[in-house]
This record gives C-alpha cells, sequence and structure tokens, in this order.
C-alpha cells in the first residue's frame, strides 16, 4: 500500500517523550516490514508439517477428495444426467461441497454448488456463503480451486453486504486435476491470499 | 516450581520442549513462526510453491535438530531464523529454472548484508505480530495494510474511535514489548 498511516493520527499526543520514541519504532518497522502472509491451506495444520516435506492431505481430506473424484468421473461418464432443481433459476445441481470457516472467517460457512458440465467445458457454480465479513476497503472475496493444498486456479471474484449471499461462479477446468476449494479475502496492493472457508 | 504452559513458554523454552519429543510445543513455535517463516521464504524465492515447501523443510528440520538447541549460545529466535534461512536457501538452490546472471553494473538494490538484516527485521516483526490479541491485531492490519483511516477503521470495525485508538496504541506497546524482552 502506499498509504502510510501518520503516527500523531494513530496514538495521539499525550505519550511521554521515552514511550513515543519506542512506538514510532515499532510504527517505522510496521511501515518497513508489511502485512506477513497468510498461510496457504497446506500450511495452516502444524501437525502436517512433523513428518514430510511433501504435503499430505488430512485423512477426512482424502475421503472427502475421494468422494469428488468419483462423483466427477460418474458425471463425466454419465454426460451430467444427473440434474436437479435448486431454487427458482435453472441449476442442475451435481454434487454440493460443504465450504468451513478458518482464520479471521472461522465464524463463516458456505456451500458450493456444482452444477452440470455443460457443453463448452463450464462447470457452473452457486457458491453460498454465511457470516463472512466484508471485506475492506476496495476488497474483494476470490474463489480459487486447490491442488494438494496449494492455490491452483481461481473460480471468480465476488463481494458480500450482509450475513448471507449468493453468487454465480464458474469452473472452466477439469476439476479431476484438483482437490478442494478456499474462499480467500483479496486486498488492493498485497499478494496474500487470506483464507477465509476451505473445503478441507 | 510452576511449570510453563507451552504457550507462555519462550522460544527457547519451546525448542528444548520440542528436542524431547513435546508435539504441543512444536505446534506453540509452528503457531509462532510458520508466517514469519512463509514470509520469508516468499521474499526470498519469490514463489508461493517453493515457498510453502520452504517452510515444510524448514519445520521438519526444526523437529529433527531441536535437540542440538543450546540455549547458552543464545535466545531462539536467531536459532529459528538460522534453520529457516538454511531451509530457503537450499530450496532456491533446487530451482530448476536456469539461474538469471548477476548483472555488472552497480544497482539500487540492497545487498546482500543489507537484504539479510531486513530479512532479520522483518522476520523479529511478524514474529512479534503473533503476540496480539486478536482486537490488536486487526486495528493494526486495517490501519496499516489496509489503507483505512482511523475513522474507517472505527466504522469498519462498529467501534468507537477512541477504542480504536487505545487498541492501536496498546498493540503498538505490546509489539515493543516483544521485541525488546522476547527477541532481544
Amino acid at each position: 500500500m502506499t498509504d502510510t498511516p501518520d503516527f500523531r493520527d494513530l496514538v495521539g499526543d499525550d505519550l511521554t517523550p521515552e514511550e513515543r520514541e519506542r512506538l514510532e519504532r515499532v510504527h517505522d518497522l510496521l511501515v518497513e516490514a508489511g502485512p506477513p502472509p497468510e498461510l496457504p491451506p497446506a500450511l495452516i495444520d502444524p501437525s502436517r508439517q512433523l513428518d514430510a516435506p511433501v504435503v499430505q492431505l488430512p485423512r477426512r481430506r482424502i475421503g472427502a477428495v475421494i468422494a469428488l473424484a468419483a462423483a466427477l468421473a460418474l458425471a463425466a461418464f454419465l454426460g451430467g444426467y444427473l440434474a436437479g432443481q435448486n431454487g427458482s433459476e435453472k441449476f442442475s445441481l451435481f454434487h454440493s461441497e460443504p465450504l468451513h470457516g478458518v482464520g479471521a472467517g472461522r465464524s463463516a460457512s458456505g456451500t458450493i454448488d456444482i452444477g452440470k458440465l455443460d457443453s463448452e467445458g463450464n462447470w457452473p457454480l452457486k457458491l453460498i456463503v454465511h457470516h463472512l465479513p466484508a471485506a475492506p476497503k476496495n476488497g474483494y472475496y476470490e474463489m480459487f480451486l486447490t491442488s494438494h493444498g496449494k492455490i491452483a486456479a481461481t473460480c471468480g471474484t465476488f463481494a458480500v453486504h450482509g450475513q448471507s449471499a449468493t453468487v454465480r461462479l464458474n469452473a472452466p477446468y477439469d476439476l479431476r486435476r484438483f482437490n478442494g476449494w478456499v474462499v480467500t479475502m483479496e486486498r488492493p496492493g498485497s499478494p496474500a491470499h487470506q483464507v477465509m472457508l476451505t473445503t478441507a | 516450581m510452576k511449570p510453563v504452559s507451552a504457550n507462555e513458554a519462550t522460544d527457547g523454552e519451546l525448542i528444548r520442549r520440542t528436542g524431547d519429543g513435546d508435539h504441543g510445543a512444536f505446534e506453540v513455535l509452528y503457531r509462532r513462526y510458520s508466517r514469519p517463516v512463509f514470509g520469508l521464504a516468499l521474499r526470498r524465492l519469490g514463489d508461493r510453491g517453493r515457498a510453502e515447501d520452504a517452510v515444510q523443510e524448514t519445520f521438519a528440520s526444526i523437529w529433527r535438530a531441536a535437540g542440538t538447541y543450546k540455549p547458552e549460545r543464545g535466545p531462539g529466535a536467531p536459532w529459528l531464523y538460522a534453520v529457516a534461512r538454511n531451509a530457503i536457501v537450499d530450496r532456491g538452490r533446487a530451482r530448476s529454472e536456469p539461474a538469471v546472471e548477476t548483472p555488472e553494473e552497480v544497482s539500487g538494490e540492497l545487498g546482500p548484508a543489507d537484504r539479510a538484516e531486513a530479512g532479520w527485521t522483518t522476520w523479529r516483526l511478524h514474529r512479534a505480530l503473533e503476540e496480539l490479541t486478536p482486537n490488536e491485531r486487526i486495528v493494526i492490519e486495517l490501519a496499516y495494510w489496509s489503507g483505512l483511516s482511523q475513522s474507517e477503521v472505527a466504522d469498519y470495525l462498529g467501534i468507537p474511535l477512541g477504542t480504536v485508538k487505545t487498541r492501536t496504541r496498546a498493540a503498538l506497546a505490546r509489539l515493543a514489548d516483544v521485541l525488546e524482552e522476547e527477541l532481544g
């Protein structure tokens, strides 16, 4: 960010000279250092770092991944035979993935409804989220597919202004190449992807 | 003597416990240092995938080598920084792309010593941020890295402006304490 906060505006005028100097050193460090990056999903759980330099999926994720892969393979085989109705708009539901909140989004939850694969190779997505905090000024949310816990491909961006939101997104990919989804908060000028919701 | 909980223990004490195979101590170390390590790796390697690998290698190394840590040689933070730096250097060497040739002209960028100093400073600051309460941390993040004024932070969080200023000042004071006392 180019906006550097004014130290006097932050702390006021009623500090002793010693305390002012002490806090101003920290202020200068904060400006100089910039924000720490948010941890990617693969690094959130410390128990996964003990044994392996290679990312291991937690057990319940493996089950979910296998289930999703099997479901997607079935969808490809049936050519989207399975179709359902969800709400008043036409959306042929094929599969749903629950999302749970992590970090600053730990109170949030959500569901990704995956629609029927269209003839162009698009998987229509309907994302339903609850209790996501409003993004900061000029910020927004983004949903990504992940591969072995790492952010791999975007499915689109969106904003939230209430307790719940439903947005239409799209995944023009072969979903069998991926293992899960995350929803991140994106801040302008920051390369960090702050994970708020995950299927992991 | 009252035993010190892992959350209250110094870095050096946590490393010592980790060397004894204490998973809880390792997890506290991980919570304190995973983001600083990831930040350092990201700045040095410039690639999220390799940075993630470097974090995993760092903590695998900490788990394996914690028994070799000697408290009498210094506090834990520099030891952890050295382990992370080595893992990141190793990950950098392992990159498959051809190395970029060193330019012959003098550049205005930081030299190796300056980069090392900047890396250590940022590392300490990011480590200290982990000691803030969520209420303190959010006001710092919004004020410094989201471009919000204090009034906008108050609106965003739905709290009085005075509370934002109080929390900001408390957060800066806590950071100063951690930087001075814990990390030396």
